[in-house]
């Protein structure tokens, strides 16, 4: 049945149909085909308690709040300032596309919300400034991804959620992966430039006031963070609710740099509007799939796949990483998290690995998810941004970036400390 | 074709409706939060509408969506196929969305018919009738799928006139010099 | 006498908690079976692992997405009110009279259950009472006045409303952290949830009154199916549900109430793993005093609003007669 399943979900993609309408379709189709019983009058009862989350609200709020700092012109200066500390360099500007990721990565909780909002003030100066786009967009993809895993982090909070562990302790345990990644970023380009300049840009030298007088720009996404992530550990409010913090703090910081125009929020909300039906109708379909899966018994059948291999804890660790990767390839990566949460976390609880720490390894999981082909939701949103080019140069660059990450699961998978440290 | 650009307008506005609610839920939530700290007691049940207010804008922005040709689709195989073959896997798209979104109405409205049955309340203190929010949700499902079904035969109908560059403008997938994020 | 080969979906509660793991799963996939002469196989999975959300469960029962469904009656209450008659805050304080308060109400949740869901009703069984962890010291029910509590369900949060608590609605997960950072001040849940969630690390007393009732999970199957077998199974599965599934987890529950809060005390065995040391709050004859008072002009008399008259009239002569209670009087 795995085999079928995989085949038609590719068989369906290849004819460019809507991901949402692939991932339905499937559901259907193992009703009529490998069910026993009438899985479809569920449908709209499921679509509707899928939809119906005060916990998808942040999507939302995240993706207003970006779009808010790129219209009131701090998510540009903060690029500009980013570029004068870190364009030195090999590879120039594609350091401050990374650093301009984990800033903002540190006030959002969504990894398109991110890679949105760094790739609309990144991607105009790649053609400017002569730049090979591969990289340069691959950069933006891949720093995108941060955003799921320096707090806060609307991934993390599905699986605190869904796992009943604590979102604060696992937002703690996403800060030093999440700038170790960051940091591994720069390296990688480093090398890679070094090695190949053309693949980069002009390193470019800052005056040391240029930096310090640039650091003025910083202080709206400082103070963003501070309330968005301070507002949770000071106990005024919930995960969700520091979002919609973030959302108004954006507003003051917007009415203080540049004023508010109707005109421009008008195109903030109808983006964020775009964007959340775009993932929430992603998100629903994956539910109704995750519950056909689970009805026709497809839980049950990894479940033993996974404890009938007899393998040692480290093993089968190994095995669930490889799963997640071919997984990632092809599935949305909100709905990858709800379906095989619940099958596979009890699998590694009882191998007696620590629960939050797994979080983090998982997160990082679905952040290579997000740039690697063919459904990769930040490839898309990079490439929304170009002004030119194919989706496949996107995909080319981000792949050296999947390397880090891969390094970084062995890295975590070696020493936990490095998550757990922190919250302990 | 005036239609949809007529219909493009009316989703836009929508949109903008949706995103106004947004931001009162955010209000609402501030709200929340000022009273809970000034233990001057709680309003209660913002999470709940929270909710609601998740499934009523997602569920009535899809048809927005739609016609910004927002939703995700892979483009490996069909970029690679000539104008026709393009824009057969456009109109077997948009049907394909079409056929989706009337399937979740139709079994919506199930779920809304049992609710109005039961006169159904939400199990919390605040006790929301929940036909309200799930009216508002199917209202969104049944929308897109009209729009889908318009675009469908608008799109037919500039394919069968030989307009293939307008029809892949208004159901295709994006092109490279247009905006989806 | 043979029984007919037949083949059960089965959908039961929280895979994670005692209920499913000691009860539901080794009826369902060993004894049923086996008193069968395996005429009877079953595909077990439960809602949480589907996906479904607990309140969904009866609504799927209903449309015969599968054959049968357990949940938790307070979910459901929102598509029948009525059903929270059968889990009334404090009104039973031990097991036994959580048990009889239970078997009282059978018949009007089978009634309740076959009307607004076209179902069987199977077995009532109980979760551990849910019990009320605090941060900082907490003496009596009136303590709780102007404290932040997390609680859980609709007639527990209007009950904490009417002792003059704020009620607070949390993710489970989330209740050490905001004990500890004093977004809330208690937080209801089963003993057992509570102990091996580690509450006891942020809380230090622990109220054993069953706050929040004890969540009973009901199970019933789809009528059409019942219909469709014959008697001898349909007596078949109704006796052993009944003797095999829901007896044994009631007579477990004293005993695991009492390692739950030896656990969590530190006063006893320990059978879970490494007692803790909260301090045990036993209620007073005052505090019973109160609950009562408030749950008879407060708490009932809402609810009444809600449920209708036939309901209430049925509740008083059965769930009332046992815990001797009459609403509106
Ligand atoms: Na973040
Ligand atoms: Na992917």
């Amino acid at each position: 049945m795995i085999g079928i399943m995989t085949g038609s979900l590719f068989a369906l993609l290849a004819l460019s149909l809507p991901v949402g309408v692939v991932l339905f379709v499937l559901g259907i189709g193992i009703d009529v085909f490998g069910s026993a019983f009438p899985l479809i009058r569920g449908l709209g009862q499921v679509v509707w308690s899928s939809m119906n989350s005060s916990l998808l609200i942040a999507i939302p709020f995240f993706v207003l709040l970006g779009e808010i700092l790129v219209q009131a012109g701090v998510a540009e200066r903060t690029y500009r300032s980013l570029d004068a500390w870190l364009s030195w360099l090999p590879g120039g500007l594609i350091h401050a596309n990374i650093g301009t990721a984990t800033m903002f990565s540190a006030t959002s909780g969504s990894s398109v919300a991110t890679a949105a909002t760094v790739a609309t003030v990144a991607m105009p100066q790649a053609d400017r400034l002569g730049y090979d786009p591969r990289l340069f967009a691959g950069s933006i993809a891949a720093g995108g991804t941060l955003g799921i895993m320096i707090p806060p982090s609307i991934n993390l909070i599905v699986y605190g959620f869904l796992t009943e562990t604590s979102i604060p302790r696992l937002f703690l345990a996403g800060l030093v992966p999440g700038i170790l990644l960051a940091l591994g970023f720069i390296a990688l380009t480093a090398v890679v430039c070094r090695l190949r300049p053309e693949l980069g840009g002009p390193s470019r030298d800052a005056t040391w006031s240029e930096r310090i007088g640039g650091l003025t720009a910083l202080v709206p996404i400082a103070i963003l963070f501070a309330v968005v992530v301070g507002s949770i550990y000071a106990g005024w409010a919930t995960p969700t609710e520091s979002a919609a913090l973030g959302v108004a703090m954006a507003f003051v910081i917007a009415a203080f740099q540049s004023g508010i125009r109707w005109s421009w929020v008008a195109d903030a909300l109808r983006g964020t509007v775009k964007v959340t039906a775009m993932i929430v109708f992603v998100i629903a379909a994956a539910s109704f799939l995750n519950y056909c899966l689970a009805s026709a018994g497809l839980g049950r059948q990894l479940q033993s796949m996974l404890t009938g291999l007899d393998l040692g804890p480290l093993e089968t660790l190994l095995v669930i990483v490889v799963m997640y990767i071919v997984l990632g390839f092809f599935i949305e990566t909100l709905s990858l998290m709800v379906a095989t949460i619940p099958i596979v976390v009890p699998i590694v609880t009882a191998l007696d690995y620590d629960k939050v720490w797994f979080g983090i390894l998982l997160v990082l999981l679905i952040e290579m998810a997000l740039i690697t082909p063919p459904v990769g939701l930040n490839l898309y949103v990079v490439q929304g941004a170009r002004k030119s080019g194919r989706l496949s140069e996107v995909m080319i660059g981000a792949f050296p970036y999947v390397l880090v990450m891969l390094a970084m699961a062995g890295l975590l998978i070696a020493i936990p400390g490095i998550a757990l440290w922190l919250p302990g | 074709m005036r239609a949809v650009a007529l219909l493009a307008r009316v989703n836009r506005a929508i949109a903008v409706i949706l995103g106004l609610a947004l931001l009162v839920t955010a209000g609402l939530i501030l709200l929340e939060i000022v009273l809970r700290e000034a233990t001057a007691g709680m309003l209660g049940g913002t999470d709940e509408i929270s909710g609601y207010v998740m499934a009523g804008v997602a569920s009535c922005g899809f048809a927005y969506a739609l016609l910004e040709r927002a939703h995700v689709r892979i483009d490996i195989l069909q970029r690679r196929l000539p104008s026709l073959g393009r824009a057969a896997l456009d109109l077997l798209s948009m049907a394909s969305l079409a056929v989706v979104a009337g399937l979740v109405s139709v079994h919506g409205w199930s779920v809304l018919a049992k609710t109005i049955a039961r006169s159904s309340r939400s199990n919390t203190a605040l006790e929301v009738p929940l036909w309200i929010p799930q009216s508002i949700w199917l209202a969104g499902w049944v929308w897109f799928t009209l729009c889908a079904l318009f675009m469908l035969v608008a799109a037919a109908i500039l394919v069968a006139r030989g307009r293939l560059a307008e029809a892949e403008s208004a159901v295709g997938l994006l092109s490279e010099a247009e905006d989806v994020a | 006498q043979e029984i007919e080969p037949v083949t059960l979906a089965v959908v039961g509660s929280w895979s994670s908690l005692p209920l499913h793991k000691n009860y539901e799963k080794p009826f369902w996939t060993e004894a049923l079976p086996e008193a069968s002469a395996d005429a009877i196989t079953v595909e077990l999975t439960t809602f949480d692992q589907m996906g479904v959300a607990g309140g969904d469960v009866y609504r799927l029962l209903g449309d015969g997405v599968f054959d049968v469904g357990t949940t938790v009656a307070d979910y459901i209450v929102g598509d029948a009110p009525e059903l929270e008659g059968l889990d009334v805050p404090l009104l039973a304080t031990s097991v036994a009279d959580a048990h009889k308060m239970v078997e009282a109400a059978w018949p009007m949740v089978a009634d309740v259950v076959e009307d607004r869901f076209n179902a069987k009703l199977l077995t009532i069984a109980p979760y551990p009472p849910q019990v009320v962890f605090c941060k900082g010291e907490v003496k009596s029910l009136a303590d709780l006045k102007g404290k932040k509590v997390r609680g859980s369900g609709r007639m527990t949060t209007k009950f904490l409303d009417a002792l003059g608590a704020e009620g607070v609605n949390i993710a489970f997960g989330e209740v050490p952290g905001a004990l500890e950072r004093g977004v809330v001040d208690c937080a209801i849940t089963g003993s057992g949830s509570g102990y091996s969630a580690g509450w006891w690390e942020s809380a230090d007393h622990l109220m054993t009154l069953p706050l929040g009732g004890w969540d009973p999970v009901i199970s019933a199957m789809n009528l059409d199916k019942w219909n469709e077998l014959p008697a001898a199974t349909q007596e078949l599965i109704a006796s052993k549900a009944k003797s095999e599934l829901e007896t044994p987890a009631w007579d477990a529950a004293a005993a695991a109430l009492e390692g739950d809060i030896a656990c969590l005390t530190g006063s006893g065995e320990c059978p879970l793993g490494e007692p803790a040391s909260m301090t045990l709050v036993e209620p007073s004859a005052e505090d019973v005093a109160t609950a009562e008072d408030v749950l008879k002009t407060v708490v009932l008399p809402d609810w009444a609003e809600r449920a209708g008259p036939d309901a209430v009239a049925r509740w008083n002569e059965t769930v009332g007669k046992a815990v001797g209670v009459t609403i509106g009087e």
